[in-house]
């Protein structure tokens, strides 16, 4: 029999509702949650986004799965999100085992969990779903009465700091395998195979990655030389599974709506997959090559479709970097043609600022509330070049004169610090720029027309270098020296002249250098992770929560010398813990663009000429236009 | 023209806040594509009211929701169509059209009438308990309800309030009550609840009571003449 959702029976007692803060991040029941009959389904599994609610309610990949699971008649998908400290309190003190939201049933006697990985600092939040789901932390300890643990997600491309958590993890894009998984997985059931042999038999489908069917060395030294199969019938590299047509993959038409605001508060298309342009700090921009688009119909047709279905009031496009993509400009005619229509608002991604961006920008804000963007990510052209980022001084100065005459006085600027072979000159040029853009207002806007004055807000991050980017092989900047640089960028912008219209932020550093060793770290890092989880971390993401002493002391008590994998410059022949995994982009590829970084020597984008990266095996995308 | 709709919650949904409840029946009205007014500017919105604000964790059977629409729509018909695309536990089961010169909702709001459910571990023993807790109540003539930044008299706003039969709730302990709302004598159920549960016989009997539901019935207006009818009735729209 299909519960209805108000006819559910909760998990959570009216009185523990009352008393957490949010209780309608517990409850399910969302506009187009779905309800299923346990007896008529085969799969129960559980989707997770170990954060908060608001966060894992904005993130596309869930409702993307989600969608496609449960549109499958043998497979009832749900959720669960990490409970915040309050509930998780009061479900430690009372026992009550973590549930999913709409059958408010124990995850445990799920048949998978699966659970997405956005980002490093939420592994804590992962022991926390296990712990209080009451499933073994380890693979190797749990049995056929704990759910399968499957994880997917960019961080899966370093998998090996969360590797001895997890049964499995799916490689790729969750569009193209997880049938295959699902029908092995109903298989070994019907003919009574345990998961032991279950995972044994999934290895054979591309793109599944089994981690306790491996054997990992070390040096002396205690680095990482090497993983093999322990079996012959193990893949010793893993295969990226990606979507070859974008027009034909499944998107969800009918996403499920959070009753409380989430970070992401409106519909979503996603115009194109993967990005053409090489940046060389950027993972995103490298494990979901080549780009692929949608097409402009279809873009159209879902968007409608999901309005309809969702009663969102706001629309956005989602991307790397949407202004590459082919058909923006009849794309976004036609959805400002129909959303004004409907009263329905167009939440612009940043888009490059041109005349075209301008005068869109111009229908769809106001003016007066609204900022132009740029993400020169570093201050002096040699930095640019050794980036890779295509952006120059003249494109920026050029931008913000046409968005000053449009209007506009408000400009924000994105930057990172402490990338490779960056010297204090190069801190020192964020402030040049910033002060060169409110020169160009007070040049270009004669003084009776200025509305207010020009705002220039200037914001840092801390470079962290990912695996298969050019600068894996990278080392960060200590802490102090991060701190450093943002002291000089600090300085130099006071000593602008303009110094007053220019704001500067920078990020936290302790978060970054924990993110950088989670980043590129190895199998040894679960001893730290479980260590830091037991005394008491959880929710590291969040600045709130998040002790960067605890994180130290629990590499030293676990005997990892964290410094090792950050701090050092790895050598040309480093084998790397994720060398196993296949993305399609070659290391010889990634190698030749951090000597081309070495001598900020700049590459093209797979537009203006193939780069050769090595991704032309999957035959899709850009690279076969 | 402004439609009043009546409606309903029940079951988890009744764990949104008043804003989310608000964003819901926001996103119902585009879903429908019924012909709601916006504001003007950049971000219009619709122009969407309530009469009371429904805390979290409160059921209701009567709240009311108004909303400005293009003229020539039928409510009985816009119902309907926003009806077909709920399913979350939320159900309109009136709607009127204003007269022009009608009080807005929230101002119009004199009394409400509410169920209350409260959980006892020895609920037979409980009752007896709460029911001459109730009696005590209703016979003072001051009760002071303590909230975090005032105190005050809640009686002459207290208009009924009674105890459920035994033989009509089996092993629940319910109450009912009919309360004063709005500008001039706002009584919250809740701080009723408290205040109960400061009487004599509570605190003399050892026995802990939780609220397990609350529930709203109806909300009222005054008519001219001094009535209290529910805020869909022809005398006071
Ligand atoms: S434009 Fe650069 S930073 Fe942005 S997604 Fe593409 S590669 Fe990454
Ligand atoms: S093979 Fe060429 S076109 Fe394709 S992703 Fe690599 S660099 Fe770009």
């Amino acid at each position: 029999m299909i519960v209805k959702a108000e006819d559910r029976k909760l998990a959570l007692t009216h009185e523990i509702l009352m008393s957490i803060d949010k209780p309608s991040r517990y409850t399910g029941g969302e506009p187009n949650s779905v309800m299923k009959d346990p007896d008529k389904t085969k799969v129960r599994f559980v989707m997770c986004f170990p954060d908060v609610y608001e966060i894992g309610m904005s993130h596309l990949g869930i409702q993307i799965l989600y969608g496609m699971f449960n549109s499958w008649e043998d497979v009832w998908c749900e959720r669960v999100y990490s409970p915040w400290t309050d509930l998780d309190k009061i479900m430690r003190d009372r026992k009550i085992p973590l549930f999913s939201l709409e059958s408010q049933r124990p995850v445990k006697d799920a048949d998978f969990l699966g659970i997405t990985i956005q980002y490093e600092m939420c592994y804590t939040n992962i022991l926390q779903i296990l712990d209080l789901a009451d499933i073994p932390f380890y693979s190797k300890d749990r049995t056929d009465a704990d759910p399968i643990v499957i994880g997917g997600g960019p961080c899966i491309y370093n998998t090996e700091p969360i590797a001895d958590f997890f049964d499995i993890f799916y490689i790729g894009e969750g569009e193209v395998r997880y049938r295959e998984l699902l029908d092995l997985y109903e298989e070994c059931r019907e003919a009574g195979i345990g998961r032991e042999e279950f995972l044994k038999r999934a290895v054979a489908i591309e793109g599944i990655y089994v981690p306790s069917l491996y054997d990992v060395t070390y040096d002396e030294n205690m680095r990482f030389v090497s993983m093999e199969p322990k079996y012959d019938f193990v893949p010793a590299r893993i295969k990226k599974q990606l979507v070859k047509d974008m027009n034909e993959a499944f998107y969800p038409t009918a996403p499920v709506v959070p009753f409380i605001r989430a970070t992401q508060d409106r519909a979503v298309i996603e115009v194109q997959r993967g990005c053409i342009r090489n940046c060389r700090f950027c993972q995103a921009g490298q494990i979901y090559k080549p780009v692929r688009e949608r097409s402009v119909d279809y873009l159209l047709d879902h968007a409608k479709a999901i309005l309809k279905n969702t009663g969102y009031e706001e629309l956005s496009l989602s991307s790397l970097s949407t202004s590459d993509y082919t058909g923006l400009k009849r794309l976004l005619e036609e959805l400002i043609d129909y959303c004004s229509q409907k009263k329905i608002n167009i939440s612009l991604p940043s888009l490059r600022i041109d005349a075209f961006s301008l005068d869109v920008m111009n229908k769809v804000q106001d003016i007066k509330k609204s900022s132009v963007t740029f993400a020169p990510e570093a201050g002096s052209q040699r930095m640019r070049n050794v980036i890779n980022k295509g952006l120059t001084k003249e494109d920026i100065l050029n931008g913000a004169e046409m968005a000053f005459r449009g209007g506009w006085n408000k400009v924000k600027l994105y930057f990172m610090l402490g990338l490779p072979f960056e010297e204090h000159e190069d801190a020192e040029a964020i402030a040049v720029l910033c002060n060169d853009i409110a020169k160009v207002y007070f040049d270009t806007v004669p003084k009776e027309e200025r509305k207010g004055s020009v705002q220039i807000t200037a914001s840092s991050s801390f470079f962290v270098p990912k695996p298969f980017t050019a600068f894996q092989w990278a080392p960060m900047n200590k802490p102090e020296e991060f701190l450093e640089k943002a002291k000089i960028t600090k300085a130099a912008v006071r000593a602008q002249l303009n110094q007053k219209r220019i704001s500067y932020h920078y990020h936290d550093c302790g978060t970054t250098i924990i993110e950088g060793v989670l980043a590129r770290g190895d199998r040894r890092l679960s001893a730290s992770i479980e260590y830091v989880y037991r005394h008491g971390a959880i929710f590291d993401a969040w600045t709130e929560t998040f002790s960067y002493e605890n994180w130290i002391k629990a590499f030293e008590e676990t005997g990892v010398d964290y410094e090792d994998y950050i701090f050092r410059t790895r050598p040309d022949d480093e084998e790397f813990p994720w060398d196993f995994i296949d993305s399609g982009v070659r290391k010889e590829f990634l190698l030749r663009e951090w000597k081309n970084a070495s001598m900020a020597k700049k590459s093209s984008n797979c537009r203006e000429q193939c780069m050769g990266c090595g991704c032309t095996g999957f035959g899709c995308g850009v690279c076969v236009e | 023209m402004i439609i009043r709709f009546k409606f309903s919650r029940r079951g988890p949904v009744r764990y949104l806040g008043h804003l989310d409840m608000m964003r819901y029946f926001q996103k119902v009205v585009m879903k429908a594509g019924v012909s709601a007014r916006y504001s003007e500017g950049f971000h219009p919105h619709q122009l969407m009211s309530f009469a009371y604000p429904l805390g979290v964790g409160m059921e209701t059977d009567g709240d009311y929701m108004d909303l400005e629409m293009e003229d020539g729509n039928d409510p009985e018909t816009v119902m309907d169509e926003l009806n077909a695309v709920m399913n979350e536990g939320v159900k309109i089961s009136a709607a009127v059209a204003l007269k022009d010169n009608a009080e807005n909702a929230m101002a119009a709001v004199s009394a409400a009438t509410y169920e209350l459910i409260i959980d006892c571990g020895a609920p037979e023993e409980g009752r007896k308990v709460i029911k001459a807790a109730v009696s005590e109540m209703l016979a003072s003539d001051t009760i002071m309800a303590e909230t975090k930044k005032s105190s005050k008299n809640i009686r002459p706003g207290i208009f009924a309030l009674d105890i459920e039969p035994e033989e009509n709730v089996n092993d629940q302990i319910k109450i009912s009550m009919f309360l004063s709302s709005g500008s001039k004598l706002n009584v919250r159920p809740a701080d009723l609840f408290d205040t109960l549960l400061t009487m004599p016989s509570v605190a003399g009997s050892g026995l802990s009571f939780r609220l397990s539901l609350l529930r709203r019935l109806e909300i009222f207006g005054l008519t001219e003449d001094g009535r209290n009818v529910p805020l869909d009735h022809a005398d006071v729209l």
